[in-house]
């Protein structure tokens, strides 16, 4: 018989219940023995959290009820993402969860957008895509699972109360054998032979041993850092805001079925709608910005009377050197930090187990070893990942026209790493959109961006001459009247959410009202 | 301004020119560009290609019937590829065009096949595979319905005059112009682009866009590159190639073989009617009398003379320089072993279609093609590579050196991570898939320090009962299929199309 592994995870925020959860689930009980060490006097932070629609994979391989974790977390229904005022103030466009039509004889769809524009057609990109057109009547349904239908052309995700998450997380890990222990990590001690972490020390003296540690004590990283000192590359330069400041609020109006960005004059700030209240933040830079005046500036835009004092965090966007290092993972904070501008914290938590998952060998559960190789493609494979966010996001940054502030001036100025600029301008030239295979961020995405940013393309493929120009004209209109006839045949986001999920008005302990 | 590219000239020989020229000439139909050839004088002389199934693809876009195709070639369909003696004395394993089993929860069947390994009882993908069986019962049929039935697809053995000839007359057909005199010198503008093209008879063919199918001679592109090269012999020592017609084999499989020899491998492929053989070699470990030899004892009846091609394993930094793409070795010379050197050329014309530039002086789309195409190259020089260097090595020094330098990162990595725990990763751009990765590992005898842990769960489900059923249903579609020989005779000409 296998011994099966010893996990101990150190956090207990959403990156430590998650990953908690999946282990749980994914592994046989045979296999493991997971123990999650938080301390109640560390507090979560209670803001809206924004998701991606890669979190129903995850949902779906560790066996989660959608309607129940959405009913028990405040949850809405996400189509996208509205930026405002990113490339000129007054402007606002939508990065949408799914396509802009589809392709015709192999050419991507909005080649064939971009021709009838130079013909003169007033079209907007936006048109042709269902759950832009849905997010802005304040419209949602499920996709449908038949291809062929253009109900199909889209995905969603969910905008929850994070700290509601992980308690809702905790349960199910519970329930499936996690132990969790109440306390205060105060020492970790490392083999001297190799550096492995042996054992963290609690501050009621007891000792927890291990073989594997997973590392979610957030930004600070207490053992991948503060005991290993594994390194961080700092991408300031690049993603200049270092601290935030959230507070929820009222909501007043329409349930929006999309998260907003909008930009500030020293930062951006989000919108989160939940179903009781809707979650804000200002993301700033220090740099340009002080704390009280960030404060004051969110607090004068909110959609609806403040619930609470504003929270400040502070935070180096980058990643760590190597998240998996000896036997310890980072996932969460402690491994990197990318502003949330595209909603990605929970999906760069996600892929780090879902990767760590996959890649544990049964070797691992005998002999307590890792293997370096494998500990090698692991952190690769993370690497890519951030560094393909970190592209993405710098790209809103700095395809922009504002010129109102230090920051917009520095961001549309700064130098930025190759491989962006190199995709810039091969969209300006052509609208040619680089796609890759792994990693976040598809086609329609980043053509969402550019667009939305004005990098307007100087010609389009010369492949969409092979059809006639009366034909294609009559295939955009088609797109466009059935994009608008299956939007409007949608029912209102929040009836939607009425009688699919309505919130269970339980109170969870340490959450703010 | 901008000005729009309106002539191109593709100049070169074999069937790479011919398929440029066909292939740019029916991609620019409503675009108002003219498409021409000019001929060049053939840089060495293969037999014949084996092809992968991306061939098909590119028949289909220039609208070739396929029986057509075989029926006026010869050619004959090639279900796997053989390779004998690549672990040593005895050893050999199919690599077909094909899925191993069905997946058990997710998992790739051959991760089973790992895991029966690693437990000391290993088995032969193919048992598993309807390619693989198929390929050993020397039968084939074209894959069909669903399941079982569509679970393979195949490639072409192709002779390489009938197929330049074949490809030329479908050219012209398709409007491809040829001027009637062959390249003499390239001409260069100020500007340091191709001016012009200067032919044998005087005649002056000048054109906005050159495309250089010239073969390793590269007559166009070396004129305004550097010339930078990756060179990968150090991992590849094979710098030549020997082949000629032989007779026909009887009852051939739809496989080609390779067989490993004392510096380099033979290897063998069906024609319709007669067949081919070659060896490819390293001049450092034996010269070309003694390549004939080999050769000759491999395959006593040979019908051609030998002929011998040099070549030097490596690709050029930048295939798209100027006004001038290289397509096909005057871009990457390979030896092949893994039948991708006509894929490679055929991903190369369609991403020059993709990103075919809106106006002469734009530069970006060459970077962007040669980053697309140096990715895609590296690729296959690491699958074949890996054929080099899976499993044990066969004696002798020739075989020693192929495993003296550490293999490229890349590969490294690939290997590393199936060696710790059977798991495959696949970058950008790579031609061959996971399943080609495992067909070769496993054939290669490759069994991972471990499996991975959800893997290993769920595999856990799988019933022998279930193993047996699936290998007695493989066995069983492979054997209800004509054989090869048979399959190819039916290729008759078609009725003549409208």
């Amino acid at each position: 018989m296998p011994v099966p592994l010893r996990i101990v995870i150190v956090g207990g925020g959403t990156a430590g219940w998650m990953t908690a959860a999946a282990f749980a689930s994914v592994y046989g009980p045979e296999l493991r023995n997971i123990r999650l060490i938080e301390s109640s006097e560390i507090g979560i932070v209670g803001v809206g959290e924004a998701t991606l629609p890669h979190i129903r994979f995850f949902n779906r391989r560790i066996g989660i009820d959608e309607r129940e974790l959405m009913a028990k977390t405040q949850a809405t229904f996400k189509l996208g993402i509205e930026f405002r005022d990113w490339a000129r103030v007054g402007d606002s466009y939508i990065h949408p969860f799914g396509a802009y039509g589809s392709r015709i004889a192999g050419v991507p769809f909005h080649q064939y957008w971009l021709r009838q524009r130079a013909a003169g057609d007033t079209s907007s990109i936006e048109d042709y895509s269902l759950p832009i057109v849905a997010s802005r009547m304040n419209r949602f349904a499920l996709p449908s699972d038949d291809p062929s239908a253009v109900m199909s052309t889209f995905g969603y995700a969910f905008q929850f109360d994070a700290s509601l998450y992980a308690a809702y997380l905790r349960g199910f890990a519970e329930q499936r054998g996690v132990q969790r222990t109440d306390g205060k990590i105060v020492d970790v001690k490392l083999r001297p032979e190799d550096g492995w972490v042996e054992s963290v020390q609690l501050a009621d003296g007891s000792v927890v041993t291990g073989d594997l540690f997973i590392d979610c004590s957030g930004f600070r990283g207490l053992i991948i850092e503060q005991a290993m000192k594994t390194g961080y590359d700092d991408w300031t330069r690049w993603l200049p805001c270092d601290r935030a400041a959230a507070v929820p609020c009222e909501s007043h109006g329409e349930l929006t079925p999309y998260t907003r960005a909008t930009a500030r004059e020293a930062g951006w700030q989000w919108r989160i709608p939940l179903q009781h209240r809707m979650g804000n933040g200002y993301v700033y830079s220090s740099n340009f910005i002080s704390d009280d005046e960030a404060a004051s500036k969110l607090l004068t835009r909110l959609d609806g009377k403040a619930l609470a004092d504003p929270r400040f965090l502070r935070f180096t966007a980058g990643r760590r050197r190597k998240t998996w290092s000896r036997n310890c993972v980072a996932i969460g904070l402690s491994g990197g930090f990318l502003e949330p501008l595209e909603s990605t914290s929970i999906y760069l938590i996600q892929i780090a187990i879902t990767t760590l998952v996959d890649y544990l060998t049964d070797r691992a559960v005998s002999g307590g070893k890792f293997d370096e190789r494998v500990v090698d493609a692991y952190n690769r494979w993370i690497e890519m990942e951030y560094d393909r966010v970190r592209d993405f996001l710098i790209l809103h940054y700095h395809a922009t026209e504002r010129d109102d502030s230090p920051l917009w001036n520095y961001c549309r100025s700064m130098s930025i790493p190759d491989s962006l600029m190199h995709k810039l301008e091969l969209f300006r030239e052509r609208g040619h959109v680089i796609t890759y295979k792994d990693g976040l961020f598809l086609e329609p995405s980043w053509l969402a961006v550019y667009l939305g940013q004005r990098v307007t393309p100087r010609g389009f493929d010369g492949r969409t001459n092979a059809i006639d120009a009366t034909k294609v004209a009559s295939e955009l209109e088609r797109v466009r009247t059935q994009v608008m006839t299956a939007a409007a045949r949608m029912p209102h986001h929040e009836t939607f959410i009425r009688q699919y999920c309505p919130a269970t008005r339980i109170e969870m302990p340490g959450v703010m009202a | 301004m901008s000005e729009a590219i309106r002539k191109i000239i593709v100049a070169g020989s074999g069937p790479v020119v011919w398929i440029a020229a066909a292939g740019l000439s029916r991609a620019m139909r409503n675009r108002a560009v003219d498409v021409s050839v000019v001929e060049t004088e053939p840089h060495g002389a293969l037999a014949g290609y084996w092809t992968l199934p991306s061939q098909r693809g590119m028949h289909g876009l220039l609208g070739v019937n396929e029986s057509h195709f075989i029926h006026h070639t010869g050619s004959t369909f090639k279900l796997a590829s053989e390779h004998r003696g690549w672990q040593g004395e005895g050893s050999g394993y199919l690599h077909a065009h094909g899925e191993i089993g069905t997946d058990v929860e997710g998992t790739p069947y051959y991760k089973y096949l790992l895991s029966e390994a690693l437990a000391g009882r290993p088995a032969a993908p193919e048992n598993f595979s309807v390619a693989g069986a198929a390929a050993r019962l020397a039968r084939f049929a074209r894959p069909m319905g669903e399941g079982l039935t569509a679970s393979f697809t195949y490639g072409f053995h192709i002779e390489d005059l009938a197929y330049t000839q074949y490809l030329r007359a479908l050219a012209q057909k398709l409007g491809v112009r040829v001027f009637p005199a062959a390249l003499g010198e390239v001409e260069l503008a100020e500007n340091g682009n191709i001016r012009a093209l200067r032919l044998v008879d005087g005649t002056l063919a000048e054109a906005d866009l050159f495309v250089d199918c010239s073969g390793a001679a590269a007559r166009l592109i070396r004129h305004v590159s550097s010339n930078e090269r990756d060179d990968w012999s150090a991992w590849l020592p094979c710098d030549r190639i020997i082949s000629a017609i032989a007779p026909a084999m009887r009852d051939p499989a739809p496989v080609t073989q390779t067989v490993a020899s004392q510096a380099g491998w033979l290897w063998r492929a069906p024609l319709a009617d007669r067949s081919m053989a070659g060896l490819v070699y390293s001049s450092a470990f034996q010269d070309d009398d003694a390549a004939r030899a080999t050769l000759t004892a491999f395959e006593p009846g040979l019908r051609s003379a030998p002929l011998v091609t040099q070549f030097s394993s490596g690709r050029r930094r930048e295939s798209w320089v100027r006004n001038c793409v290289a397509l096909g070795a005057a871009a990457v010379e390979l030896e092949p072993l893994a039948g991708a050197g006509l894929h490679l050329a055929l991903l190369g014309l369609a991403t020059l279609v993709e990103l075919f530039p809106l106006n002469r002086a734009s530069s970006i789309e060459g970077r962007e093609f040669n980053r697309v195409m140096g990715a895609n190259g590296d690729a296959l020089r690491d699958f074949t590579i890996a054929h080099y260097r899976a499993g044990r090595a066969p004696t002798g020094d020739f075989w020693t050196a192929t495993r003296a330098a550490p293999p490229p990162a890349t590969l490294a990595h690939k290997l590393d991570l199936f060696a710790a725990s059977g798991r495959i990763n696949l970058l950008d751009h790579e031609t061959f898939e996971e399943i080609d990765w495992a067909w070769l590992l496993i054939g290669g005898g490759c069994v991972p320090a471990a499996i991975e842990l959800h893997t290993r769960e769920r595999l856990g489900k799988l019933k022998s009962q279930d193993v047996s059923t699936l290998r007695a249903r493989v066995q069983q579609v492979a054997a209800s299929m004509p054989p090869h020989a048979e399959f190819v005779r039916r290729q008759a000409p078609p009725v003549a199309r409208t």
